[in-house]
């Protein structure tokens, strides 16, 4: 009699759903992904012929049925497969999900979309939903893991933390919850298991303001950002900002540096995207995971690959 | 027409402009429960979405309980003209903190739905819905530069190289209200 003491771990897969902002402005993101999930056991399918999740401007603005029905298409794409997706974009995560919601509760917008998903010969049963990246990374690989996993470490470096809006509300809609979606540990923790120090700031939860704010009325915008800067500058002096998603990337980084130039503020703080910091920390080019931002990466980068050799 | 005695029954102008005002409210909220906001009229305007609200903050003038209330009263043409629900980021602080359910998330972007039908649709929304249909991607940039230099094929692996996938697409576009209202050319 054979006596199975191990038992086999059973192999991750997700459908790697890229969006719209990680495609074609910051493919490093996505490039930091291809890296590091199969290094940490996690294999990826490229869902090929997703399209946008749709965005908030989009679908989501003209009919709920529409909506759901490109969402969907999105989500079979996955569940023909047997996997779940996901995405590195909050705008996706909340998109995909609320979208997943509605079809569950509402049967007759379940019905109406697998009409229209007929037509083209699919259907969605709403078995596959949206991971996001980090709930994948915190939860399916593990902190253990990815401690295991890494060449350099952050220890000196103090980080804040950008979760972004769509990773935590509304978090009945989520597959993975904060325990206190006020007051988001998840990002926290990870980063800590880099080795770097992520203090409390008390707009840690606050909206960068990007999105539709930015395009409807950029002044206004740049109110929430400058604020949001400001306050990571004076309670915490961050050496990083860190966030898990691709729209506080885009916006935290690029209006910082339209911010220096009309003397609004007068300090430069790096921003990336956690795939790509991890991806850094596992060894990765930087060149190819964080090669692309408008305010410079170079010197913390170098801080880390310098001083944090383990 | 035989005349009958007495005084012929007066219309009462006021009763009639009262009653279809009532009508005229109680269309632009069921509109608004219609387009999706189902709990609308849990609201008791207690102010918890909007000592949230991002937009609140910054000074737009119809943020998620200041909206809530004016459908409540009846209010429409003034709000068609306004851009505030078109600057929501969909953050759903608004539905987190709730306390009846009411989803103000909901409440923005059903109002949302009912500009589109009455056509006040920013010129940008239209854009990323014309994007959307021919591309696949509401975002979609020519350039292929970024993806070069970090060692990615030029396109990616979504409707942008995979043409069944885009007819799909438009196909399922085709048969949304999209269509209906017309809103972008769909050939």
């Amino acid at each position: 009699m054979i006596s199975e003491t191990v038992k086999e771990e059973k192999k991750l897969k997700f459908g790697l759903f890229l969006g719209c902002n990680i495609s074609f402005n910051r493919p490093d993101v996505e490039q930091a992904m291809r890296k590091i999930f199969p290094a940490l056991g996690v294999e990826i399918d490229d869902l090929v012929g997703q399209s946008c999740c749709p965005t908030w401007g989009t679908m989501p603005s003209i009919d709920i049925v529409g909506w759901c029905a490109v969402a969907a298409r999105n989500l079979a794409l996955g569940e023909e497969k047997g996997i779940d997706l996901m995405t590195a974009c909050n705008s996706c995560y909340g998109s995909l999900n609320e979208a997943r919601h509605k079809m569950l509760k509402n049967p007759e917008i379940m019905s109406k979309v697998n009409e229209i998903l007929a037509k083209i010969g699919k259907k969605y049963e709403g078995r596959a939903k949206c991971r996001h990246v980090a709930w994948v990374l915190y939860k399916d690989v593990g902190l253990e893991k990815i401690k295991e996993s890494i060449k350099y470490s952050l220890d000196g470096i103090t980080v804040a933390v950008q979760p972004g809006c769509h990773f935590l509300w509304p978090s009945e809609v989520y597959p993975d919850k904060e325990e206190d979606p006020f007051n988001p540990k998840v990002l926290r923790e990870l980063c800590k298991a880099l080795g770097a120090e992520a203090p409390y700031y008390t707009k840690l939860i606050d909206c960068c303001g990007m999105g539709a704010l930015r395009s409807t009325d950029p002044e206004k915008s740049f109110i929430l950002v400058r604020e949001k800067l400001e306050c990571i500058k004076e309670e915490i002096d961050a050496d990083l900002i860190v966030t898990t998603c691709s729209s506080c990337l885009i916006q935290l980084d690029d209006a910082q540096e339209k911010l220096r130039k009309e003397g609004k503020i007068n300090f430069s703080i790096p921003v990336l995207h956690y795939v790509q910091l991890l991806a850094i920390c596992m060894g990765f080019d930087p060149q190819q995971v964080a090669g692309i931002c408008v305010t410079p990466r170079d010197e913390i980068i170098k801080r880390v690959l310098e001083g944090g050799k383990r | 027409m035989e005349i009958t005695e007495g005084v012929p029954p007066v219309i009462n102008l006021t009763e009639v402009a009262e009653r279809e005002k009532e009508e005229f409210e109680k269309k632009v909220s069921e509109l608004i429960i219609e387009f999706g906001a189902e709990n609308l009229l849990a609201c008791m305007q207690c102010g918890a979405c909007a000592s949230i609200c991002p937009l609140a903050r910054v000074g737009f003038e119809w943020y998620n309980k200041k909206l809530i209330k004016a459908i409540l009263i009846g209010m429409k043409e003034e709000l068609l003209d306004d851009p505030t629900p078109w600057a929501c980021v969909a953050c759903n602080r608004c539905t987190e903190i709730c306390p009846r359910q009411v989803a103000p998330f909901e409440v923005m972007f059903a109002m949302r739905r009912l500009m589109v039908e009455e056509f006040a649709i920013p010129t940008l929304a239209i854009e990323g819905l014309r994007s959307l249909y021919e591309h696949g991607h509401a975002v979609y940039m020519t350039g292929r530069e970024a993806r070069k230099k970090v060692g990615l094929p030029e396109k990616p692996p979504t409707t942008d190289s995979d043409e069944k996938a885009l007819q799909d697409l438009r196909t399922i576009l085709k048969n949304t209200k999209l269509a209906e209202l017309g809103l972008i050319p769909m050939e």
